[in-house]
């Protein structure tokens, strides 16, 4: 039953894959020929059918910010940049982004250990911890099993279990400082007001601005206490005007549609 | 033997005569000063400054104050320090006054003379300037008087914001406009002030960015005070038209005089100079604040319609062409790429690129753009265009790079044209259908309209959740520590199973066991003396290794010497060595020999090395 399960999977799956290279192609012709709110529509599609792809939310961040919605663009893009941190073409165009919405990241205290930091995404350093923990770990089996007579193979022993060592009390550390980047949210419409207590009567207490990253914390009823770094600014905003750079269910890759103000016009 | 006790008086003494020379002679050795600092250099008429007059290296006789016109001084206190630095002592004193005058003006204070030690000094002059506080009362709220002290009673008196544009003939901004801003502190002059954060700002309406890492400081005149204001430059900008409160704010801890605390009210109605002094030695009060800018608002326009050019793509800032690269020769429906290149100050975010003329003899593409800021707020700078174009219409003619923008200082549009370019375009004239859609790509990689471009290839479906925040991680993590535990595991066996000591007992413990086997055996057969010659040699090799000496070399007079007659094991040699000596047969083996044997085991039973 299992092996029938495999083999249907693998005769399905290049079918699936030219089914999304189809729509995506397709999408791209819609984006090309200026019709960036179709694009759009059809990117969030595969997203929704296919799941996270880096390219998909590239494209897709660059349909929103062509249509002028740059919280959604700047969201689509930082979904990107989960993926493949390191893209420059990805980083000039959330940096258009940011600076078409005039939401800036914060200022960065000690840049280049942001830089080292942010050179690897969360994701890539958990795999090296990960992987230079099973690296330490097997090393030191390896060792113990088969204690190496020769002076230069312990050595070099000895050296693959420290730098794994390192790898791994490096990789911890900046996971640990980099800890509030899972609670991340990226603002999408221009009306959101931050509210004093979370129900829609209460009083405003700001509008951050499209685009502008917040950091989300407990959520009561449609209201995230949201926290926007680099200001005094915090207090209760509804979910449809923010929307987490990592989902809270892995499944919804697209950005949900209530937050997705509809897109209007082809845009630029 | 020295019996120290007899040198200790001495000691103590020698040790009294040296400290005692010391401190007197020190001040002896340091040349007598006297110096005279005023606090401010400026006060408001009516208010005072603190003079302080320190005096050190001598015994001096109480300062006299010189008389000045129209000028109060007014004695304090005064303190006496004593420090002792490398082992020399100095010893000064200081005198305060306050002074001030209710008569504005400038003074001169001159060098006040002071005796020390019998010995005339004087200091340097001083100067004071009394402002007319008369002139500019401050307003109720603003920091400085009581009145307005009490009837705010806020947080004001520890000072406050102002927000105001660079440009001073500005009092509003436009949409789409970064205008440059500048944002101060006011402190009160005569308080302590640590700023515990930059600017904040609350994010009503409009964004506030670029602001200055490194604000200017001054001291400044307001309202007939005196501030010290701390300045940073900015830009602000907005989305949407509206006027939007200037809630920028500052963390700070403040310390001001707390003139409310130590006057009571008969007091205060006395004369002018009385209040006017007391005001000089009360206490400071210390608050952490936030100084924010709440009573003041940001217009924000919207650009205006009228006058809007056809060519207007949003650009709002003053800008001017820098140069211009137009090719002279051209062929109808073939691209050619044009070059400008603009400066100036503004949003360049919204600028693009500028438009051949006359419009309609000309098709343009779009190309890619690149800015070099001017400054580290990024205001002003330099835009360079490169876009493909294709000509419309043939002929011998003048053309020019034209670009609209809005110059919010003078509110209106502008249009501004770079010097005319004679080309020569051959061909024939292009009908609106025969333009090319595509021109040539002009540099990878293609950008459209400032965007990098699409992706052709859809990418692998990755994960946005990081493996960190996914139950399979810590799983991982324990394997890897398992592994190095399950080694470490394995080097602490193979180190335990590798022991000397417990090799040497494991070898003991065989030849127990066969010792005792063989004695079995002999027991067995009836032989007496074989039982006895075996069992013993088991008790040999256990106490060898217990006394760490050859087994075989043990005998009965060295068990004696180390352990009691009555052992078993002194026993049991006894009876071995009876045997060994008058040697019975057939007897058979006598239980209480065995189980003197066990007993004698048993006490030598064995412990883990």
């Amino acid at each position: 039953m299992i092996r029938l399960a495999a083999i249907l999977i693998c005769l399905a799956a290049p079918g699936v894959f030219a089914g999304s290279a189809e729509s995506f192609a397709a999408a791209n012709r819609d984006f090309e020929s200026g019709d960036h709110a179709k694009a759009a529509a059809a990117y969030e599609k595969i997203l929704a059918t296919e799941g996270p792809r880096a390219s998909v939310y590239y494209n897709l961040g660059n349909s929103y910010q062509k249509l002028g919605q740059y919280g959604p663009a700047i969201l689509a893009y930082e979904r990107a940049r989960l993926i493949t941190p390191r893209d420059p073409d990805l980083k000039a165009n959330l940096a258009l982004a940011r600076k078409a919405a005039a939401a800036f990241e914060e200022p960065r205290i000690h840049p280049r250990l942001d830089a080292a930091l942010l050179f690897l995404s969360r994701n890539e350093w958990s795999w090296l911890v990960a992987g230079a923990s099973l690296v330490f770990g097997g090393s030191i089996l390896a060792g113990c099993v088969f204690r190496p007579s020769s002076r230069n193979v312990r050595r070099a022993w000895i050296a693959a279990a420290a730098v794994a060592l390192f790898a791994v009390i490096t990789g911890s550390t900046a996971l640990h400082l980099r800890r509030d980047e899972a609670r991340r949210g990226v603002i999408l419409t221009d009306s959101a007001d931050v509210r004093l207590s979370p129900f829609a009567s209460a009083e405003s207490l700001g509008t951050p601005g499209p685009g502008r990253t917040v950091y989300l914390r407990e959520r009561q009823g449609d209201f995230h206490y949201i926290e926007v770094p680099s200001s005094n600014l915090k207090g209760w905003l509804s979910s449809r005007d923010v929307a987490p750079v990592m989902p809270d269910d892995p499944a919804s890759a697209g950005i949900p549609a209530a937050n997705n103000p509809s897109p209007s016009g082809t845009g630029g | 033997m020295v019996n120290l006790r007899c040198f200790q008086p001495p000691t103590r003494l020698l040790a009294g005569v040296i400290l005692w020379c010391l401190l007197g002679l020190a001040p002896a050795l340091s040349a007598a000063e006297v110096e005279a600092m005023l606090d401010r250099e400026s006060v408001p008429a009516g208010n005072g400054a603190m003079l302080t007059l320190r005096i050190s290296g001598g015994r001096a006789q109480p300062p006299q104050m010189p008389v000045v016109e129209n000028l109060i001084f007014q004695q304090g206190g005064q303190s006496q320090e004593m420090r002792i630095v490398n082992g020399i002592t100095s010893v000064s004193v200081a005198y305060s006054y306050v002074v001030g005058s209710h008569i504005p003006g400038d003074y001169q204070i001159p060098p006040i003379k002071v005796k020390v030690d019998g010995e005339e000094i004087q200091t340097q002059p001083l100067r004071l300037k009394v402002l007319d506080s008369a002139a500019g009362q401050p307003p109720a709220g603003m920091p400085g008087t009581d009145a307005g002290d009490e009837t705010d009673g806020g947080e004001r008196r520890f000072g406050f914001l102002t927000v105001e544009f660079a440009d001073n003939n500005r009092t509003h901004a436009y949409v789409g406009e970064i205008a440059p801003v500048r944002i101060r502190a006011w402190i009160p002059a005569d308080s302590r002030a640590n700023l515990r954060s930059g600017i904040q700002p609350e994010a009503k309406g409009f964004t506030l960015h670029n602001v200055s890492d490194r604000p200017q400081q001054t001291e400044e005149m307001r309202d007939g005070k005196r501030y010290l204001v701390v300045t940073w430059f900015g830009g602000i900008s907005a989305t949407r038209a509206g006027k939007y409160p200037a809630s920028l704010s500052v963390d700070a801890t403040v310390a001001v005089r707390d003139t409310n605390a130590l006057k009571p009210p008969a007091r205060r109605r006395g004369g002018f100079f009385d209040q006017m002094f007391e005001d000089m030695n009360v206490p400071m009060i210390q608050k952490d604040v936030t100084l924010k800018s709440e009573d003041q608002e940001i217009e924000v326009r919207p650009l205006p319609k009228e006058g809007r050019p056809a060519g207007f793509t949003g650009a709002v800032g003053d800008f001017k062409f820098d140069g211009v690269e137009i090719p002279a020769a051209w062929t109808t429906g073939e691209p050619q790429q044009v070059r400008a290149r603009l400066s100036g100050s503004g949003n360049f975010a919204l600028m693009k690129a500028p438009e051949l003329t006359p419009p309609d003899a000309w098709k343009s593409y779009p190309g890619i753009d690149e800015f070099t800021a001017g400054d580290n707020a990024s205001f002003s700078g330099a835009k360079v265009f490169q876009f493909s174009a294709v000509p419309r219409k043939s002929g011998s003619r003048e053309t020019s790079l034209q670009f609209s923008y809005f110059d919010p200082a003078a509110g209106e549009y502008r249009t501004i044209v770079s010097p005319a370019h004679g080309i020569t375009v051959t061909g024939d004239d292009l009908a609106e259908d025969q333009i090319p859609e595509e021109p040539a790509p002009v540099t990878p990689p293609k950008k459209e309209g400032g965007l990098v471009a699409q992706r052709q290839e859809i990418s692998d479906r990755a994960s946005l959740v990081p493996l960190v925040s996914r139950p399979a991680f810590i799983p991982l993590l324990g394997a890897g520590g398992s592994l190095a535990l399950l080694g470490l595991m394995i080097a602490g066996v193979r180190h335990r199973l590798a022991d000397p000591q417990r090799l040497a007992l494991a070898a003991v413990e065989k030849a127990v066991e066969e010792s005792l086997a063989n004695a079995g055996q002999c027991a067995a057969a009836g032989n007496v003396a074989g039982f006895f010659a075996a069992a013993r040699l088991a008790i040999q090799h256990r106490l060898g290794r217990m006394w760490n000496q050859p087994a075989l070399a043990i005998t009965l007079a060295e068990v004696q010497g180390r352990m009691p007659h009555e052992s078993p094991v002194a026993r049991f040699f006894i009876e071995a060595d009876r045997h060994a000596y008058s040697p019975t047969s057939g007897a058979g083996i006598a239980p209480e020999w065995k189980s003197l044997l066990n007993e004698a085991m048993t006490s030598l039973k064995p412990s883990d090395p």
